[in-house]
């Protein structure tokens, strides 16, 4: 038939073009470049005759030959034919000339960005080079666009990491932001908000004061006062406390995923309290100055007292904070054992009801110590007993450095610890 | 090429959780692991639920340290990724943007002079401003993968971060990813997606029962994987 077709169309290139096709399955080369060099001759001008031409030349391998007539292919065809460039690509591939290749497909991809075998083929000689990671980015940008190959290369190295290296100071900026942030959520949480910072140390007051001023008839003259004076500041070191007191699992997730100090999670939640306790202490200083018990020159050792109760505070809580991971049933040993310093404190009933045998002891407890100076300045009107102050204070400040050194020792342990 | 990171043997077991009385019980999570990481290589860790991926995540961040074993690190900065990150509740997308991004070493200032990137890239626009628990769990996933965009640490570790929000966000995460291996960002992923590391990574690791039984290219390593499952 295509002897009939051949003979009888003469003017139809297919008739040539698939004889040679049958040869090239027949394995007969001879009739194959026969039908090939008619078509060449007679349809020079056919995109179809080069490109099979190149074709077949591929198939035996004869890739001067396919270069050549794949070059006459690339000169006729429009613009906006792939199929001549993707073969010029081929016979590169064949030839394993990877490198010229991936020259040639680059070409089909400024042309055809479309065409996936720009691509696809590509990663292909990308992959036989040892390009691994060009294959990946070929792959992708077929899927996200030829812009991702084009994007530059630097790495921006935008933001600065502060923790490098950094002492505990240098957490402080984050301490206060957690912890202020967290008042911020609290608010959020409650209806009264802001207000329970102030009602709750009064509705305390009030149930002491019916229980021991009223019930009892124990309160003396200012008996209110005597009470608030020792009530806020126990406040301030039971929440810290026990707030404190599961810091460190709270903060797991941030544990697991950061490599933060342990301590700042323990610290977080003492500044928190703290913050909280200032506006409430200044109200007691100002109930105090309308009772007209002051202010006067000894309100300055306010200073000195406040921060030997902050050091008390830090290592109390820091303590409870860091035993708690490893034994979780203290938790309950602390509530109880606050309960019982609430008491040994003198809170409500006055030390000096207490035989001076036992001042020495009493004395022994530092919340005790320092609910007298509190009371010794703002009831009594006079100076505490500084020189126990300043003992009180450095004491505690060198048992929070050695805290943090211990901290600093399980740092590593903690995340472990959550873990198990 | 010189490593920018080397474990050596590394070895973890944690303590089982047995009553004080008794015998402690350990479990092994990482048996003796031995791995280079290269500058700007795409890592990938493939391996079943408990095989120790994000263990010995936790052991490259320097997180947990291993009970024997070295690791070698010549001062690179590396940053853990993942979807759990803590948010607080009750506080907006933008009080969460920068305590995260202070929590993983950032100055306070740098985060605020990206909050407008951050805002953009979470497509959340007047939601950033609202506290997070109205967030529903595809919108906080797509603000802890947008605060993360903003960080460039020598080594960044992902633990199953792609998987965020809808498959168009995913798609964009994705491309972000990309963009910062080719930047030369030298990743280490691990996820449960055999794609994502076949697309993504130029190197595979396996691990089972704690021990890394293979490295080498994703298709090998993605194959091996298949194998061991059936």
């Amino acid at each position: 038939m295509l002897e009939y077709a051949r003979d009888n169309f003469p003017e139809n290139p297919n008739s040539f073009l698939h004889s040679a096709e049958l040869a090239k399955h027949q394995g007969n080369k001879e009739n194959l470049e026969l039908y090939l060099s008619i078509a060449q001759k007679h349809f020079p001008e056919l995109l179809e005759t080069w490109l099979k031409s190149a074709e077949y030349s591929m198939h035996y391998h004869d890739y001067i030959s396919a270069e050549l007539f794949n070059n006459k292919a690339r000169k006729i065809a429009t613009k906006n034919l792939v199929a001549p460039f993707i073969q010029y690509a081929e016979i590169a591939m064949l030839k394993k000339d990877w490198e010229l290749a991936l020259s040639r497909w680059e070409i089909v991809r400024k042309s055809f960005p479309k065409h996936p075998s720009g691509y696809n083929q590509a990663a292909k000689a990308a992959k036989a080079l040892g390009k691994n990671s060009f294959a990946i980015e070929l792959k992708l940008s077929q899927e996200y666009g030829p812009n991702l190959l084009s994007k530059p290369l630097v790495k921006e190295k935008t933001l600065s990491y502060a923790h490098t290296n950094g002492t505990l100071f240098s957490f402080f900026p984050l301490i206060w932001l957690k912890a202020t942030l967290n008042l911020k959520s609290e608010v959020q949480r409650n209806f009264l908000s802001y207000g329970w910072w102030v009602l709750e140390p009064l509705l305390h007051m009030g149930v002491y004061y019916l229980v021991f001023g009223f019930l009892l008839n124990r309160g003396g003259e200012n008996f209110s006062i005597f009470l608030l004076t020792g009530l806020i500041p126990w406040i301030w070191f039971n929440k810290s406390i026990n707030s404190c007191s599961t810091s460190i699992l709270e903060a797991q997730n941030t544990i697991l995923q950061t490599s933060l100090p342990t301590l700042i999670f323990p610290l977080i939640c003492i500044l928190q309290n703290t913050l909280k306790q200032g506006p409430v202490l200044l109200l007691l200083l100002g109930f105090i100055s309308l009772q007209g018990f002051g202010p006067n020159i000894y309100w300055w050792s306010l200073i000195p007292i406040f921060i030997v109760q902050l050091n008390i505070t830090i290592f109390f809580s820091c303590l409870v904070a860091a035993v708690i991971p490893f034994i979780r049933d203290f938790t309950y040993i602390v509530g109880s054992g606050l309960t019982f310093l609430m008491f040994l404190s003198g809170i409500f009933y006055d030390y000096k009801t207490i035989s001076t045998d036992w001042h020495g002891l009493f004395f022994l407890n530092p919340i005790a110590f320092l609910l007298k100076c509190y009371r010794e300045v703002l009831v009594e009107s006079s100076s505490p007993d500084l020189l126990s102050l300043s003992y009180w204070g450095f004491s505690f400040i060198i048992a929070n450095i050695i805290l943090a050194f211990i901290y600093q020792q399980l740092r590593h342990i903690y995340p472990r610890i959550i873990l198990e | 090429m010189k490593p920018l990171l080397s474990l050596k043997k590394i070895s973890i077991h944690y303590k089982k959780n047995t009553p004080i009385f008794k015998k402690k019980e350990y479990f092994e999570a990482l048996k003796s692991i031995t791995l280079d990481i290269f500058p700007g290589e795409t890592l990938g860790i493939i391996g079943r639920n408990g095989a120790g991926k994000s263990t010995l995540l936790r052991v490259i961040s320097g997180i947990i340290k291993p009970n024997s074993g070295k690791i070698i690190n010549d001062g690179a900065s590396i940053s853990l990724l993942s979807l759990q990150a803590g948010f607080d509740d009750n506080l907006c997308g933008r009080d969460n943007t920068v305590l995260t991004g202070m929590m993983h070493g950032f100055r306070r200032k740098e985060i605020e002079e990206q909050l407008e990137k951050i805002i953009h890239y979470s497509e959340l626009e007047e939601f950033f401003h609202e506290p997070v628990r109205t967030y529903s769990a595809g919108m906080r996933a797509r603000l802890a993968f947008s605060i993360s965009t903003i960080f460039s640490p020598d080594i960044l570790l992902i633990d199953e971060v792609l998987a965020v929000g809808d498959s168009r966000f995913r798609k964009k995460a994705e491309l972000t990813m990309i963009q910062k291996i080719r930047s030369q960002q030298t990743i280490i992923m691990v996820t449960h997606s055999q794609q994502q590391i076949l697309r993504l990574c130029d190197r595979a690791i396996l691990i089972e029962n704690g021990i890394s039984i293979a490295d080498g290219l994703p298709e090998k390593i993605i194959h091996l994987y298949n194998e061991l499952a059936d």
